[in-house]
């Protein structure tokens, strides 16, 4: 700006020394100068809005995928080789580079996935038999073979992937694609870093093992490997013609010798006395622990084998009503559920669970948790996948459909299958990218699927879920637990719930406080005290809310924690003592109250705050004695005492209203002329009597009530108020209405102040008090503003993230139990993104709590700030 | 209340009119609504009693916390003895096994308290020794209180403080023990040590650290190499030919370091000191593990002074040690002071030219008031929001195509593709940037039509207005919105969670490496290290006395950026008020 004048006083100069012919034209610097900032500003100012906008916009692209469902990719068809007998068993690597598929005759088929190129792969050599059943673990590395004669043998069937530099690479290999090349029997991939992938297959197979008597064939097996990889636990379950079903242990030896390994197998037999021919399917879980046989007529015989030497049969369960047959049974990843299809192609998940009145021996039982719509033909087959709770279902009819267990949905219909004669096998590659099977007819289909978030529906957000092993459907919100198979339950339902309770129990305990404030402050209090405090509490808007947490959390909870009683009475007691001191206070002769009036009225405001503070610290444990069983917290839980002390505080607002609406009812008029026929000491004292009698019989009111209430079975605790836990709702009120009183009251105050001063005058002219012009003329005329510093508040307090995060325990709990924690949206967010793997469900599940509490945000201050432009016109029109 | 005035000092007149006249001139008791205004000052009060008492209760730990506290050894019932310092009193009820454990006498005093008794914490320091360092003692157990002379302090590089005697050193392998150690004797074999350990320091995280940083660069240059001219190609083998002689060349030059380093180490070795806590035992460290130690009972108010000034001036400029607990919180300044200052440097020409775009150059109409409304809620927008926008988008997306571009060589592990300093800067920049564009807006509607008129009519262009006229009038409001800002993130802890600070940065994001200044990493933040040190360490009693002191440096940081603030709005306007036509 000083260079302004100099400007214009240059060419003024010149033109007094020299002739000087003044230019017409704007120079072209100053020209183009304009033009660049117009161009400069308009541009950068259009980008800012739409960077701001565009976080919206990113928002919502990240969580679209959520909802997006399952894509089908392309599908190839093999034909494999014949005469080899039906295919047992498929396998597939990670990288979908090799299907490795058993045939009856122990050779296997196997070809390169993306081109069909049939592999050169050695074969079990089963000594001329063919398994009459076989069994792989879920992975499918180990499997178990069943003989005619009575004997089982294990084996492995590995699909190795090494890493190896790409100088390792062989030369001669025959290239299969682009990525790919091979020797005829393993497979080298290219991989990016110039590295090579081997993908090799490794076979081996033990020695036959007599498990059942010699001659009687064995028609169900299944294997599980679990334990650590020290100390594996290998077990497997089978069952022979004449129905008798063994449950054997293998511990392996190795020869010192010759390092020869053998396997020493025990036997335990599970008590069912079943034909061989109804024994449809046998599932172990990893720990031997349990087995479930599923028996053709559809009934499910679940045997506790914890103790090895005496096998119990726990519980009995039919799982298909209609009389239809079982035709196939699965483990889900996990090994508790099982998914059960049958010949009228009903497709079901079950699951124990422990349940009251369960008629079995451990008192848990199966249940229906998860049912499907049904398919044409019986279901041959089911395939789960390694990872996730999908998995697909082919029945003989030619249809395959791809589910997801927890959502109950199919995910895919993924059309006929290779072969209409029926399935051989099906398999889910191991991350869950595509789906093969394989037909009887030596036929087989590979589907590719692409299914990124099979477990979020809308439904699984904000609808109940039944998660295996819960009693019942419900909203739960665990994103991550130690165990592998654990399926991430991702309800939105409870941390909403939390949002809505920390904002709800914050604003209740910051609103009146702010508004109160700021009407005094703006009505009541003298212009040059206001100037210190108005800044003051300005200024506290802006502590950093970390700050405010951590006292809150460290600080606050122990000593609240310690003092819970005097913290509950405090509620009654303050606001009784101010009203009360009021009272005492219109006794004063008018001519004292007048001197006192201003500054040591204010003090004295404070005295009266400190002495109610006092009183309820030193009565809290006194009442907590007399009415709370001694000790609050203890009481809180439910076992001990009864609930009327607690009733009795909450009915105390509602009886005093009622009583004091009563009063005036009736005494009404009369009262009010007798007040004005006695001003003064007489008044005061009148005025004392009338409040001090009502508030006598109000707490008698309440009292009664309570003690009416409480013998007729009501008890606040189980609802409102519950067990104590250190860092609780209450805190967190306490917390976020500290961060929120000064944003409140500024806005509030801000409000007030703004109302014309003549309306004021204008009042105060015809005779009204300060307090009629209060609270007739003032807040009804601000009362928009106050409104929308109400929501501004509630806006902040929805989104406030560290005092959350550090003064609850952070519990994604349902109850409204002021006592208890809480977790909300945005400290939903701040716990969990930081570990959550991108683009994973969680992730974005986490981007769509960000969405919501942005969209949330952004409806509250859109409605204040419309609310508060409002006011602002109609105040200047007043 | 002058009409109340009126109606007191009139009431004797009244009560003789009231016969004749039914109407009052006085107003009735329920109009002064007296029980409504002491509501409504006790809410005011209690609004202010709040926040008055949160800075009293912040300044008042905060800066008692580097005080030397006195040792007090405390004989228990049982005939144990401890040393500590007594931390704070309060009252308590014993549960049901505690009580049990005591005699019938006590539990009677404690039964009429209403189940309420007082212990004390005492500091004990030695968790080397004892597991523990910190300890309630209930007044009930406490046989006898003393505070003998002669007990002595040690902060420790480990294993946080010592209470006791130090009862010999080591110097160069002999050993000095009884009334040969005299505090001459200590206080200079401590000096060497301490020295020796600086030098050490200075070649293992110096020069030892440049020399790895180099190393890693090469390591670098040679994938890079690979990537740019393919395996085996001549470009490719050259480079790796040159990366293999300098690599050599550096590992000389480390050996040398390391030899250097081992020397040094051996001398370490040879120079103890033995602690012997206050029940007899005693364990050996080196004498450098020695911060500082002090006999706190025989300080004057001289001697806690200089205890005082220096665990201030070690807070203010040393680094962090065990776990952020204690030492200094130099990093974390630093990288708050940096971040904000990025911050600002982005979020002032963006606010100042959209607010510039809103007020001087769209048109007015309804489209731009609903923008203006839009802008001025996403300042209420949760900050959280803007962290998961900053993750998702700035490290993720933008980071991760600049790590593709120009970083391939140092992939899979991320350079710009995860959170650091830029990002965090980018991201509380768009969360302030509404602060801004609003302050400025204010700030630009505040300067009077008629100067900008004026101004055109002169002559002057568009821009020339703005530049001379309009700006710097508008300057203290963009100014105020500006610090505003800044006191805003610096405050923010929540966003930058997700977007780049962490617990420990190993190296600070500018340093005298090629290119200085390295936006990419993380840092360490004031806000976060309160959160960390108060919540996620080993013990919260161990951090909670440092946590106050953090908190007290964020809080006078922050308040005095918005007291700044609310001067030079206040200086600047004065300064124009006269300006105005």
């Amino acid at each position: 700006m000083t260079n302004a004048p100099h400007e214009s006083a240059e060419p003024a100069q010149r033109r007094n020394s020299v002739a000087y012919i003044r230019p017409k034209k704007t120079s072209a610097a100053v020209l183009f100068a304009d033009k660049a900032a117009d161009g400069i500003i308009t541009v950068g100012g259009l980008l800012v809005i739409l960077a701001v906008f565009g976080i919206m916009a990113f928002l919502i692209q990240v969580c679209v995928p959520l909802f997006s469902g399952g894509s089908l990719g392309a599908r190839a068809d093999y034909t494999l080789p014949s005469g080899h007998g039906a295919v047992l068993s498929a396998r597939m690597d990670d990288y979908q580079t090799i299907a490795l598929n058993l045939n009856a005759d122990g050779s296997h088929s196997a070809f390169h996935v993306p081109t069909g190129t049939a592999l050169n792969v050695p074969s079990f050599d089963f000594a001329g038999q063919k398994p009459t059943s076989i069994s792989r673990t879920l992975k499918g590395d180990d499997l178990i073979f069943g003989f005619a004669d009575g004997t089982i043998r294990l084996g492995r069937a590995l699909l190795k992937a090494d890493v190896l530099p790409g100088t390792a690479m062989p030369k001669n290999l025959t290239p299969l694609d682009t990525r790919d090349s091979t020797n005829g029997t393993l497979v080298y991939s290219k991989v990016p870093g110039g590295q090579a992938r081997r993908i090799s297959v490794i076979l081996s197979l033990g020695a036959p093992q007599q498990v059942a008597p010699a001659g009687t064939p064995i028609i169900a097996v299944d294997y599980r490997v679990g334990g650590s990889s020290e100390r594996p636990l290998k077990a497997f379950v089978s069952a022979d013609a004449a129905g008798v079903v063994r449950l054997s242990m293998v511990a392996s030896r190795i020869n010192m010798m010759t390092g020869e390994e053998t396997a020493d197998i025990t036997n335990t037999t599970l008590p069912a006395a079943l034909e061989g021919s109804k024994i449809a399917s046998l599932l172990l879980n990893s720990a031997a622990d349990r087995v479930i046989l599923g028996t053709s007529e559809g009934e499910l015989y679940r045997f506790d084998t914890r103790n090895f030497d005496k096998p119990v049969l726990a519980e009995r369960a039919n799982v298909l009503g209609d009389g239809g047959k079982l035709t196939a049974i699965s483990w889900m990843p996990g090994e508790i559920s099982v998914v059960v299809g049958g010949s009228g192609g009903d497709v079901a998940v079950w699951f124990p669970v422990a349940k009251d009145g369960a008629k079995t021996v451990d008192g848990i039982a199966f249940v229906k948790a998860h049912t499907f719509p049904k398919q044409d033909g019986a279901i041959t087959r089911i395939a789960v996948s390694q990872r996730t709770r999908m998995f697909v279902t082919g029945d003989d009819k030619g249809g395959v459909v791809l589910r997801h267990a927890t959502t109950d949905r199919n995910l895919l219909e993924l059309g006929p299958s290779p072969d209409t004669a029926g399935l051989a096998t099906l398999l889910m590659a191991p991350r869950d990218d595509a789906i093969l099977a394989v037909g009887i007819n030596e036929k087989a289909s590979l589907w590719q699927i692409s299914v990124p978030h099979p477990e979020v529906t809308l439904g699984s957000l904000f609808g109940k879920v039944w998660y295996e092993g819960y009693a019942e459907p419900g909203y739960t919100w665990q994103s991550t637990a130690a165990s592998d198979t654990f399926e991430p339950k991702l309800s939105l339902v409870p941390v909403l719930f939390g949002t809505i309770k920390a904002a709800l129990y914050s604003l209740i305990f910051a609103t009146p406080i702010a508004l109160m404030a700021a009407i005094y402050t703006s009505e009541f209090m003298h212009l040059k005290v206001r100037g210190v405090v108005k800044p003051t509490m300005e200024l506290m808007a802006s502590l950093p809310s970390v700050v405010v947490g951590f006292v809150a959390a460290l600080v606050l909870s122990p000593i609240v924690e310690t003092w819970v009683g005097s913290v509950v009475i405090a509620f009654a007691v303050i606001p009784l003592g101010l009203v009360l001191a009021a009272y005492l206070w219109q006794i004063l002769p008018m001519r004292i109250a007048l001197q006192l009036e201003g500054a040591p009225k204010f003090i004295l405001y404070f005295a009266v705050l400190g002495l109610a503070v006092w009183a309820s610290v030193a009565m809290g444990p006194v009442i907590e004695a007399a009415f709370f069983a001694g000790d609050f917290k203890v009481w809180s839980t439910g076992r001990v005492g009864d609930g009327r002390a607690f009733t009795f505080l909450l009915l105390l607002p509602l009886s005093f209203g009622l009583v004091m609406t009563g009063l005036r009812r009736v005494l009404g008029e009369a009262y009010r002329m007798y007040l004005r026929r006695h001003l003064g000491v007489v008044g005061g004292l009148a005025d004392f009597a009338r409040w001090f009698g009502g508030a006598l019989v109000a707490v008698l009111l309440a009292w009664f009530a309570a003690g009416l209430l409480s013998s007729g079975g009501f008890d606040p605790r189980g609802g409102f108020v519950d067990t104590y836990v250190q860092r609780n709702a209450l805190i967190v009120a306490f917390a976020i209405g500290f961060a929120i009183i000064p944003i409140i009251y500024t806005i509030a105050e801000d409000a007030l102040s703004s109302v014309p001063e003549h309306l004021r005058s204008a009042s105060l002219a015809c005779g009204a008090t300060k307090w009629q012009t209060a609270s007739w003329v003032i807040v009804p005329t601000a009362m928009s503003g106050i409104f929308s510093a109400i929501m501004i508040g509630m806006g902040r307090a929805v989104g406030e993230t560290m005092i959350v995060v550090m003064a609850t325990g952070n519990t994604p709990v349902l109850d409204w139990n002021i006592f208890n924690g809480l977790r909300t949206l945005s400290a939903n967010i701040a716990v969990e993104l930081p570990e959550a793997v991108r683009d994973s469900s969680l992730y974005r599940t986490l981007f769509l709590c960000a969405l919501a509490l942005f969209i949330l945000t952004f409806i509250v201050n859109t409605i204040a700030e419309v609310v508060r432009q409002r006011f602002r016109k109609r105040a200047v029109q007043l | 209340m002058a009409d109340v005035a009126q109606s007191g000092s009139g009431t004797t007149d009244l009560a003789e009119a009231q016969t004749t006249f039914r109407r009052s001139h006085g107003s009735d008791l329920a109009a002064r609504g007296e029980p409504f205004l002491w509501g409504m000052g006790g809410a005011l009060a209690f609004g202010m009693t709040m926040i008055v008492g949160f800075v009293a209760m912040v300044l008042y730990f905060g800066l008692t916390t580097f005080w030397p506290k006195p040792i007090e050894v405390v004989t228990l019932m049982d005939g144990k003895v401890i040393a500590g310092e007594p931390l704070r009193q309060e009252r308590y009820r014993p549960t049901a096994d505690q009580l049990a454990a005591e005699n019938e006498t006590v539990r009677q005093a404690i039964a009429a308290d209403l189940g309420f008794a007082t212990r004390t914490l005492y500091h004990l320091g030695n968790y080397d020794f004892y597991g523990d360092d910190f300890r309630w003692v209930p007044d009930f157990q406490a046989k006898q209180t003393e505070r003998p002379a002669g007990l002595v302090l040690v902060e420790r590089q480990e294993w946080g403080a010592f209470i006791g005697h130090i009862s010999a050193i080591t110097v160069k392998g002999s050993k000095i023990e009884g009334d040969a150690l005299t505090p001459e004797v200590l206080a200079a074999a401590h000096v060497e040590a301490r020295a020796r350990r600086e030098r050490l320091h200075d070649i293992e995280n110096g020069r030892i650290a440049d020399v790895n940083h180099e190393m890693e660069a090469l390591r670098l240059q040679a994938r890079r190499a690979v990537l740019d001219y393919g395996t085996g190609t001549p470009g490719q083998i050259a480079a790796q030919a040159e990366v293999d002689r300098r690599t050599a060349e550096l590992q000389a030059g480390y050996t040398t370091l390391a030899a250097e380093a081992q020397i040094i180490k051996a001398e370490e070795a040879a120079n103890t000191v033995t602690f012997r806590e206050i029940g007899g035992a005693t364990k050996v460290y080196p004498l450098s593990a020695i911060v500082r130690y002090f006999e706190s009972n025989d300080l004057g108010l001289g001697g806690s002074l200089a205890v005082y000034g220096a665990r201030w001036w070690e807070y203010l400029t040393a680094e962090p040690r065990e776990a952020n607990t204690e030492g200094g919180v130099a990093p974390a300044i630093f990288g708050t002071v940096v971040m904000t200052l990025v911050m600002s440097l982005l979020v002032a020409p963006f606010g100042v030219i959209t607010a510039l775009y809103l007020r001087e150059y769209a048109k007015q109409g309804r489209i731009v008031s609903i923008v203006r409304i839009s802008v001025n809620n996403l300042a209420g927008v949760p900050s959280i929001v803007y962290g998961v926008f900053g993750l998702g988008f700035f490290a993720y997306i933008l980071g991760g195509s600049i790590d593709a571009l120009f970083f391939p060589e140092r992939l899979p592990s991320p350079t710009f593709g995860t959170g650091g300093l830029l990002w965090s800067a980018l991201t509380l920049a768009l969360l302030t940037v509404p602060v801004v564009i609003v302050a400025t807006e204010e700030a630009l509607s505040a300067v009077p039509r008629s100067m900008r008129e004026g101004s055109l009519a002169c002559g002057a262009s568009k821009w020339q207005t703005i530049r001379y006229i309009v700006l710097p009038r508008a300057a203290p409001g963009i100014m105020t919105g500006l610090i505003l800002a800044m006191a805003r993130g610096a405050g923010e802890v929540a966003p930058l969670m997700l977007v780049g600070v962490v617990k420990l940065a190993p190296q600070l994001p500018f340093d005298l490496n090629w290119p200085f200044a390295h936006l990419e990493r993380s840092f360490m933040h004031l806000g976060f290290h309160i959160f960390d040190v108060g919540f996620q360490s080993r013990n919260s009693e161990a951090g909670r006395p440092m946590v106050f002191v953090t908190t007290l440096v964020l809080i006078v940081i922050v308040l005095l950026l918005n007291v700044s603030a609310i001067a030079i709005r206040n200086r600047l306007k004065r300064r124009f008020q006269g300006s105005q036509f």
